[in-house]
């Protein structure tokens, strides 16, 4: 193992542990500061002498061009523009001519690299007023890609004249009501050319608006006036962060497979939870307290290979948006966070195939128009082969051993008429894991989804869903003349009605009805053999998840916008099965029977959220909110790292349902002509009736679970912090969270406050993208976070001869902290309309650190009078290619 | 069997995860020495022995931190007292004491004006029928040769719950693994159960070879003694990775580590083919 290291990262470390949060702010405001100095001077200090009378924009542009040598980039906007500009300048610098000839127009302007973006900008035309209208009217519609059809999430829609916007809903639908009259609609979105669309309302109007796609080219910047894709400053939800799949493309990753879920773990108050736990931690809540959506279809266990990889096969997703605690109403179910993927419809203009290949996986994706512009289809596969690698092994074990873990994402979907839209989209996954004959896991999710989209109005869109969810694993092992199986299961039925009411300009209310039927299988076993086992299975356990909500974001002022709602979620514990009474050692006193389909016990929990914005200016705002969840199902998992055969159990009535509580406040801002974003956000949340194994609990029994479990409650609360740089060929962000995450449960540490094992008082990442030339992409990663607070020994002592820890408090120590550098490059190798490939190169722990995956303690091999801590690492430089393509 | 899917599990995922090993050093806390008492009572002669130590710092060496000075007592159920007498540095005997099966006894230390008191039910003995030696298809020795497990052969009583405890001897060495089984998922059942045991330091003599004299000891414990060695075995190796670890349940009163067993011995023995 290589212990040596540069000592700049293990410098930078120790100042890290040792400065409180001001002096780390600094430094990173400073490295801020630093990157945008950098871009501070040059063209528009050039001098320039010439005269323009009244010419077209883009022509007059070329002229200065000619006169003074300065490039000008800008979109079709800008182009196409009709703008007529006079300009009369001796010698004076760029700046201020551009200045004054622009002013009377919607154009603003900034330096990229050593040329200048001229862009469009609503905000100098706001508040022009409007020819008094007679009535107000609404304009709706769905948004999507030109080239590709996929309709368009989270896009922005602006009309700057009466100061009125929108986003596109998650099926791209928007509406939005404006007085009569003549306008221009500012549609924006990530990775999407902006247009502007004019539209004189008469009367109520459909418009279906497409975008064409941003070619990742430099010149062609997104404008950015309205920030698009960025977070939305007018917007009351807070704790939510968006990631659109092309943003992930370039972060390096373990292995060369992007992964989205190892990506959000780079954003602030989203912690991983460890190398080799596909988990992750938000805001001090546990991995089970996430809720994992694949087009709306709960996804129960979300990693592949013991979690070095997501479930999620990034060719097939298009977005991302992770909400830290601050749910919108029509999320539940799940304490810390939702985590709301959305996979692509695919391609309803061309067939095309992409794919990769890797050092352990292949991926293959096919996609095209079912009926051209219509309809379209979509199946991306993915399957790794590093079991092909076993069969060359000498041990004949491993040669006959397998490895390996394939996934499967179809969608489909076809556009009834105007009004109505079906989608079905499923996913199927499995993980096989065997050494020979002699023992073997498989594990995997199913998931489908059946959606309806129908428009009854332009002001109200309604979407169905019939979801099927499934995960289940089957361990077998061949002993002797024994062999065991062992099955579990998890499965749902889910039915959700969506709704939204765009009603009038100020208010947009959303409201639905989610039912959930639950079936959970804990275990069964089968025996043959002469081991003496009686096969057997535990009762399963039946249950109706039923939720209703109403939510309305009322937009009061032109600065003040208030999201206030309620969800109603009622839990029924149905039959058949036994119940039972358990005293405070876990022994059962009593049970009852319940015949099948008898209510056992019902839960109900008003959860109330209330989320604020006050928009300071046109670049920040600051937002509060308070929200409640409540969760019934929960992960009784005996590993911190996680493990396929972790038991999901759901409330019972012993096991109540648990609840959080979250106050939030943030401040955001955008700079620099919006290519920068600074966000702080910080919380308090209070968690009731959480979970913890007893002290020797026994994991393995038919015991009922709640034998072996005690209660108790948690808080946890941080400051979250993150400055991003959104354009440009450097782009990038730091992100840095200080947080504390405690419970305390009775009958654990002698009840007394101890550290979460996520407890985690710092955790940084920085993350950088430099696209160098046409040909080469360079990226970085770095993060830094303390160690999980864990339980070491404070002494030991001998039973039987044989050497024993002695434990005194609970996750009172420290793992070492964790750091580690990755480097990432793409070359594109080749680029024509019709085929496009790259490679891509990366460096996963670049310096090598060894950090500690585990530590435990044991006898010196060679001097056995003498007990040692032993440190164990996973990944210390591992570096993969991967080729893709496309065509 | 409980043993053999835990442990194959176990086997299986770190197949996945090799990794690479090394001894860090590693700032642990020193604590107030606790007492440990470990008091055991045999259906067999020169089966009555309690053991009084402290605990040590993580630094100290192994050996066994023994107390001497104490009064130690064993009492049945008919309030006879019988002394045990110090043998050695922190060890206590009563060589003549035996006990019997359906009898609960107990147990008094008495040092440095502290007491610590305990009680143990001695269930019947449940007949060991035979040991056999069964060749593991998962995985070798170091040295490459076949590894071999012991199985163990033996009809569970269906009127009660049995809790056994299972201790190896290798050519008189004593396998340190802890190795626990119960009827929960074989009550009444003729049981062949195989005791694995995890050679994680690899040394050759924990390993059953040709010629090696195989004694195996059957102990028919109490479940409070099972939940004993069943919590120490959870956090043996205080591998932070698993639940946290923590002391183990003990059924000793009065503020000491370990535990007071009363159990029937039964022992069979084979020479390894």
């Amino acid at each position: 193992m290589k212990t040596n290291r540069p000592a700049w990262p293990s410098m930078l470390i120790c100042e890290i542990t040792r400065t409180p949060l001001r002096t780390a702010l600094c430094m990173l405001l400073f490295l801020m500061m630093a990157l945008s100095k950098a871009q501070a001077q040059g063209p528009l200090d050039k001098p320039v002498t010439i005269t323009i009378n009244n010419e077209p924009l883009k022509q007059a542009l070329d002229k200065i061009t000619a006169a003074c040598g300065v490039r000008f980039t800008y979109n079709e906007t800008v182009a196409k523009s009709t703008v007529k500009i006079s300009v009369n300048a001796q010698n004076q610098p760029l700046g201020d001519v551009l200045r004054k000839a622009l002013a009377p127009h919607p154009f603003s302007f900034t330096v990229l690299d050593n040329d200048v973006l001229i862009k469009y900008d609503d905000t100098k035309i706001k508040k022009r007023t409007v020819a008094p209208a007679d009535g107000k009217y609404t304009v709706s519609g769905t948004i999507k890609s030109k080239q590709t059809g996929e309709t368009i999430i989270g896009a922005s829609i602006r009309v700057a004249s009466v100061n009125a916007g929108t986003s596109s809903n998650e099926y791209g639908f928007y509406s939005l009501t404006l007085p009569a009259g003549n306008h221009e609609l500012l549609v924006t979105a990530m990775g999407q050319k902006a247009a502007v669309v004019p539209v004189s309302l008469a009367g109520s109007l459909r418009l279906n608006i497409e975008l064409e796609d941003n070619a990742q080219q430099l010149q062609e910047v997104t404008v950015k006036a309205a920030p698009a894709g960025a977070r939305d400053l007018a917007s009351p939800q807070m704790g939510v962060e968006h990631l659109s799949i092309q943003e992930t493309k370039n972060i390096p990753v373990l292995l060369g497979e992007r992964d989205v879920i190892k990506t959000i773990q780079l954003l602030p108050g989203i912690k991983s939870a460890g190398e080799g736990s596909g988990g992750f931690f938000v805001r001090g809540g546990a991995t089970d307290q996430n809720l994992i959506l694949l087009d709306e279809a709960p996804v129960y266990n979300a990693s592949h290979l013991l979690g070095f990889f997501s479930t999620f096969n990034s060719d097939a997703i298009k977005n991302i948006n992770i909400y830290k605690g601050d749910m919108p109403a029509q999320y539940g179910g799940r304490l810390s966070s939702v985590l709301d993927i959305k996979m692509n419809d695919g391609n309803n203009q061309k067939f095309g195939v992409s794919g990769g290949i890797g050092l352990i996986a292949a991926r293959i994706n096919a996609e095209g128009p079912i009926q051209k512009g219509k309809s379209s289809f979509l199946i991306s596969a993915r399957r790794t082969y590093a079991d092909a690698f076993l069969a060359l092994s000498k041990d004949s074990i491993a040669k006959k051993s397998q490895l390996y873990f394939y996934d499967l994402n179809a969608k489909a979907n076809y556009v009834l008429g105007d009004k109505d839209r079906l989608f079905v989209s499923g996913y199927f996954g499995k993980d096989v894991l065997k050494a020979a004959d002699i023992a073997g896991i498989n594990w995997g999710n199913t998931t489908a989804t059946l959606r309806w989209n129908h428009i009854f109005n332009s002001q109200l869109f309604s979407n169905t869903s019939l979801i099927y969810s499934n995960y289940d694993y089957k361990l077998n092992i061949k002993q002797d003349v024994n062999e065991y199986n062992i099955y579990s299961q998890i499965r749902d039925f889910n039915f959700k009605e969506d709704m939204q009411w765009y009603a009038g300009g100020k208010n947009t209310i959303s409201f639905g009805v989610n039912s959930i039927y639950h079936t959970i299988k804990p275990g069964e076993i089968s025996a043959t053999g002469n081991s003496g086992v009686i096969s057997q299975s535990l009762q399963n356990r039946y249950a109706l998840e039923n939720a209703a909500y109403v939510t309305n974001t009322w937009k009061a002022t032109d600065r003040f916008t208030l999201t206030y709602g309620v969800r109603l979620s009622a839990f029924t514990i149905l039959g058949s099965g036994d119940y039972y009474d358990i005293d405070a050692d876990g022994n059962i006193v009593g049970s009852k029977h319940y015949t099948s389909g008898q209510e056992v016990k019902t839960y109900i929990n008003p959860e109330p959220r209330i989320a604020a914005a006050f928009q300071l200016n046109d670049v920040s705002s600051i937002k509060a909110s308070y929200a409640r969840n409540a969760q019934n199902l929960h992960l009784i998992s005996n590993s911190n790292s996680g493990s396929p055969t972790d038991k999901w159990v759901a409330s019972t009535n012993i096991i109540k349902p648990e609840i959080a509580d979250q106050f939030s406040v943030g401040y955001y801002k955008d700079f620099n002509e919006h290519n920068y974003e600074f966000t702080v956000e910080s919380y308090y949340k209070k968690l009731q009736n959480q979970i913890d194994y007893r002290n020797g609990a026994n994991v393995f029994t038919n015991q009922p679970i709640e034998t072996q479990l005690l209660f108790g409650k948690g808080r946890s609360y941080g400051a979250e912090f993150l400055l991003k740089k959104k354009t440009g060929r450097l782009s990038g962000w730091i992100s840095y969270t200080l947080s504390k995450s405690e419970r305390m449960i009775d009958g654990i540490n002698n009840n007394q406050w101890y550290n979460a094992r996520q407890d985690r008082t710092h955790d940084i990442a920085i993350v950088a993208m430099y696209k160098a030339s046409e040909k080469w992409t360079f990226s970085a990663n770095f993060v830094y976070y303390t160690g999980d607070a864990v339980t070491f020994p404070s002494g030991k002592y001998q039973v039987d001869g044989v050497t024993y820890y002695y434990y005194t408090n609970r996750n009172a120590d420290r793992m070492p902290a964790y750091h580690r550098l990755d480097l990432g490059a793409t070359r594109q190798l080749k680029k024509t309309a019709k085929f496009q490939s790259d490679l891509t190169f990366s460096l996963y722990n670049a310096y090598g650190n060894p950090n500690a995956y585990r530590i435990f303690f044991r006898d010196n091999k060679t001097d056995a009078s003498r007990t040692e801590a032993v440190r164990t690492t996973l990944f210390t430089f591992v570096p993969s290619v991967t080729y893709n393509f496309k065509f | 069997m409980k043993n053999t899917i835990k442990y194959i599990t176990i086997m299986l995922f770190a197949a996945t995860l090799s990794s690479c090993e090394k001894a860090i050093d590693l700032k642990l806390k020193d604590t107030t020495p606790q007492y440990v008492v470990e008091g055991v009572l045999t259906n067999r002669a020169g089966g009555c022995k309690v053991l009084l130590s402290k605990t040590k710092n993580f630094t100290d060496n192994n050996d066994f931190n023994g107390i001497s000075g104490a009064t130690v007592t064993i009492a049945d159920d008919n309030n006879n007292v019988y002394p045990l007498t110090a043998t050695g540095t922190g060890i206590y005997q009563n060589s003549t004491l035996t006990g019997n099966p359906g009898h609960t006894y107990q147990l008094g230390v008495s040092v440095d004006g502290k007491t610590f008191t305990s009680s143990c039910l001695m269930h019947p003995a449940v007949p060991l029928d035979s040991i056999y030696l069964v060749k593991d298809e998962l995985e070798n020795n170091k040295d490459g040769t076949p590894r071999k497990y012991v199985t163990v052969r033996y009809d569970d009583p269906i009127a009660t719950k049995n809790y056994y405890r299972f201790v190896q001897y290798v050519n008189g060495r004593k396998e340190e693994t802890i190795m626990l089984e119960d009827d929960e998922f074989t009550n009444g059942q003729e049981v062949n159960n195989n005791l694995r045991f995890d050679n994680s330091n690899d040394n050759p003599a924990r390993d059953i070879r040709p010629g090696n004299q195989v004694t195996i000891e059957m102990m028919s414990i109490d479940q409070a003694v099972y939940k004993y060695f069943y919590s120490l075995s959870n956090s043996a190796n205080g591998d932070g990775n698993n639940a946290a670890p923590a002391n183990p349940l003990t059924n000793i009163k009065g503020g000491a580590l370990g535990y007071f067993s009363a159990h029937t011995v039964e022992r069979k023995t084979l020479i390894a083919p």
